[in-house]
């Protein structure tokens, strides 16, 4: 590990309050002293494309704003102070108390705060994400599970099983930029194949009652190399609901079609449906993929064709593989940015390897995107070949001063792009990364349809 | 009037640092000298015989209530014989943190002007766990320069002795933290001079003084007075006069050798405490 990290992809544990607000009417409480809060949001959510304050984030967090006082004598009386305030003015149907560093070294008892609140009868889960714990994508795990320990099992005692229920764990909101999207692609191709989806987080989602539902599922899908995988555990013990393990993020037809008919034989869908689905999404997906065969004819010469991933494990694999395998690409190095721990490390190379044996030695687990950044340039140079990277806003210049490589970006921060509904999950997804992709070659005025005959 | 020596007295919990550091005090007082006690521990019951009683107002509690802009008087009391008596406070027991405490109190005191150039001592009186960096405090920044550990035949005193002596080392290498020498309550355990003499010598310092156990110390504690100011004639009370004596002549200060746990077992074998743990009595 490096002693000093440059540009990290990713914050610490607090950020999950992003994962909070991603649920309707989810309200983060957030204990820790002034400026955690406002940072998160400022990188979680500017930094993800420009998705706003929403319904209760950004300026409208609370916070204790913790001082000296709470420090030396404990910061319980001002964090109950603050939930009752919240209690009062913010109109939410969960609410998650989230310790920061501070209060997480002096031991402020974030829990039994919660629980006096809950005991009289309101929605309030706590959960200590000192940032030291780790990143967002353990604080996102730590809130999801907080949640369901808390909220969830108090008021879902007996699981009911609905057959062909869902729950989805899958991409982190906000450290995904493209999770509202994303997971939206995702419940509709669940919904597809004949499931009735819990997708727990954004636009598709029904917000609380939805997690309140989690406990009847018929089965949890786990839709990510291991963030989430903790969550699906803890539901088996809970509610002794069993889990399906799907560790590559679907992207493009391939995939996608893997992806579908495997989740059909683990619920036990009737095959014809699952099938009847596939085909129809096949069938329009081949038709734009291929009215694209003339560009990569007339634009051949052009076409770059080495890969770099600098992204995640659960859209970075995903991504990477659509490349390889649909579009044909050199796997050339992939940078795990997640901090996975040491034996998941083991999966994730062997997941990529699986998928392409060029992986073999080329798999780094770094999130110190200089480190990153000086070996792609460096083996650009050696090559002196153009490539497409997939990173972040902040790999921009790498890849224009490098014979004008493509960059697409996979990874937060996004501060040069908007972000709404795009996606690059499923089918449709496939499609837009295909567009978002050779929409590249022409970013920097290089190749325009009248100037390429000249070369 | 010398310079001021600023002294912290650290030890395990419950061996009698507050009730030494006190008595000491009264004693340096007879001989003249103006000195101040700063209790850092959350009880703050280290100036209570010099004041006779818990009549202090804790500097942190001052500061929750009246906010960091006080005067001196608020937070200093004057106690036994012209002694300064401040009391750091700190949070519940289980809540908060106290080391943090003692670090804001302290920056108090000196934001407030409470060294003046008069005073010949200051005293520390710290917390018998030296839990985290604010105990430290002390001992940082150019504070003491001074340490002792108050000890006693007792094998967890000495292990707590030889923990602390760690942590003066780290600071003696970047600082002028220097180990003044044990100072013995004793226990009336076996042997318990020539064990504590061995045990200093190891840990390259000495002995400065052994103080005898004698029930006069509790009846003045009752009473909420050092045995100086309740007994002045008693034999006890010439035994703190006495400490302090050897205390205004101590000229050697040393970087503590802490001994690992092993020597530390291996003298406490040789003074035969770890053979007859079954016998062993307070």
């Amino acid at each position: 590990m490096s002693s000093l990290v440059e540009q990290a992809k990713f914050t610490c544990a607090l950020g999950a309050m992003q994962t909070v607000l991603a649920i309707p009417r989810g309200i983060p409480i957030i204990h820790a002293g002034p400026g955690c809060a406002s940072r998160q949001f400022a990188f979680l959510s500017s930094g993800a494309g420009y998705q706003g304050e929403g319904y209760a984030g950004g300026g409208q967090i609370s916070c204790t704003n913790s001082s000296q006082s709470e420090v030396i004598f404990g910061g319980e009386k001002k964090l109950r102070a603050t939930v009752e305030g919240t209690l009062k003015v913010i109109d939410g149907d969960l609410y998650v108390i989230q310790s920061g560093c501070t209060a997480g070294i002096i031991g402020d008892d974030i829990g039994q705060v919660a629980a006096d609140f809950s005991e009289q009868g309101y929605p309030v889960v706590g959960v200590d994400t000192a940032g030291f714990r780790g990143n967002n994508y353990k604080g996102h795990e730590l809130v999801v599970n907080a949640i369901i320990e808390q909220y969830v099992a108090a008021q879902t005692k007996q699981a009911d099983v609905r057959q062909g229920l869902v729950n989805v764990f899958s991409v982190v909101p906000f450290q995904d930029a493209y999770w509202r999207g994303d997971l939206e692609e995702i419940k509709r191709l669940l919904t597809g194949i004949g499931l009735e989806v819990n997708i727990l987080f954004g636009n598709g989602s029904k917000g609380v009652e939805e997690w309140r539902d989690i406990p009847n599922a018929q089965f949890n899908l786990v839709l990510s190399p291991w963030v989430g995988l903790s969550t699906a555990k803890l539901l088996e013990r809970k509610y002794k609901t069993p889990y399906l393990h799907y560790p590559v993020f679907p992207v493009g037809l391939k995939e996608t079609s893997r992806f579908l008919r495997e989740v059909g034989r683990f619920a036990g869908l009737p095959k014809a449906q699952v099938e009847g689905f596939i085909q129809e999404e096949e069938k329009r997906y081949k038709s734009y993929f291929v009215s694209f065969g003339d560009l990569v004819s007339d634009f051949g010469c052009y076409l770059p064709y080495h890969l770099y991933t600098a992204a995640d494990s659960i859209y970075g694999i995903g991504a990477s593989r659509f490349l390889i395998e649909e579009l044909g690409f050199t796997p050339k190095k992939f940078y795990d940015i997640d901090a996975p721990a040491q034996k998941t490390e083991e999966d994730i190379k062997e997941i990529l390897q699986n998928i392409d044996e060029r992986y073999t030695g080329n798999v780094s687990f770094e999130y110190d995107n200089r480190i990153i950044q000086d070996e792609i340039r460096k083996e650009l140079q050696e090559e002196k070949t153009r490539a497409v990277i997939l990173g972040s806003s902040w790999d921009k210049e790498l890849a224009r001063e490098n014979f004008d490589s493509i960059l697409v970006r996979l990874s937060i921060p996004v501060t040069d792009k908007v972000i709404m509904s795009k996606s690059y999950a499923g089918y449709r997804g496939g499609l837009t990364l295909i567009e978002d992709l050779y929409s590249g070659l022409f970013d920097d005025g290089m190749i325009t349809n009248t100037t390429h005959a000249d070369h | 009037m010398g310079e001021l020596r600023q002294i912290a007295i650290y030890g395990k919990g419950g061996i009698g640092k507050s009730t030494t550091t006190q008595n000491l005090t009264a004693g340096l007082c007879e001989h003249g000298k103006k000195v101040m006690v700063v209790g850092c521990d959350p009880k703050a019951d280290s100036t209570r015989l010099l004041l006779g009683g818990l009549a202090q107002k804790t500097v942190l509690d001052t500061i929750r209530e009246e906010g960091e802009d006080i005067s001196l008087d608020r937070i200093m009391k004057e106690g036994f014989g012209g002694t300064r008596c401040v009391e750091s406070g700190g949070p519940e027991p289980g809540v908060g943190c106290a080391g943090r405490g003692i670090i804001t109190s302290i920056n108090m005191l000196e934001n407030l002007g409470a060294y003046t150039d008069d005073l010949d001592y200051v005293f520390y009186d710290v917390l018998g766990d030296v839990v985290c960096g604010g105990f430290a405090m002390p001992i940082r920044e150019g504070k003491a320069k001074e340490i002792y550990i108050v000890a006693s035949g007792e094998m967890m005193a000495l292990y707590a002795a030889n923990n602390i002596s760690k942590g003066i080392q780290r600071y003696a290498r970047t600082g002028g933290v220097r180990l003044g020498g044990i100072i013995c309550n004793s226990r009336n355990v076996d042997r318990e001079l020539d064990l504590l003499r061995a045990f200093s010598k190891e840990l390259g310092t000495k002995l400065l003084y052994f103080v005898p156990r004698d029930n006069v110390v509790q009846h003045a504690e009752i009473h909420k007075q050092t045995v100086i100011q309740y007994k002045p004639d008693s034999n006890q009370a010439q035994e703190y006069r006495n400490l302090a004596q050897a205390v205004i002549d101590n000229q050697d200060f040393a970087i503590p050798t802490p001994m690992t746990q092993e020597r530390l077992e291996e003298i406490l074998m040789d003074y035969g405490m770890m053979d007859t743990a079954d016998d062993y009595k307070i």
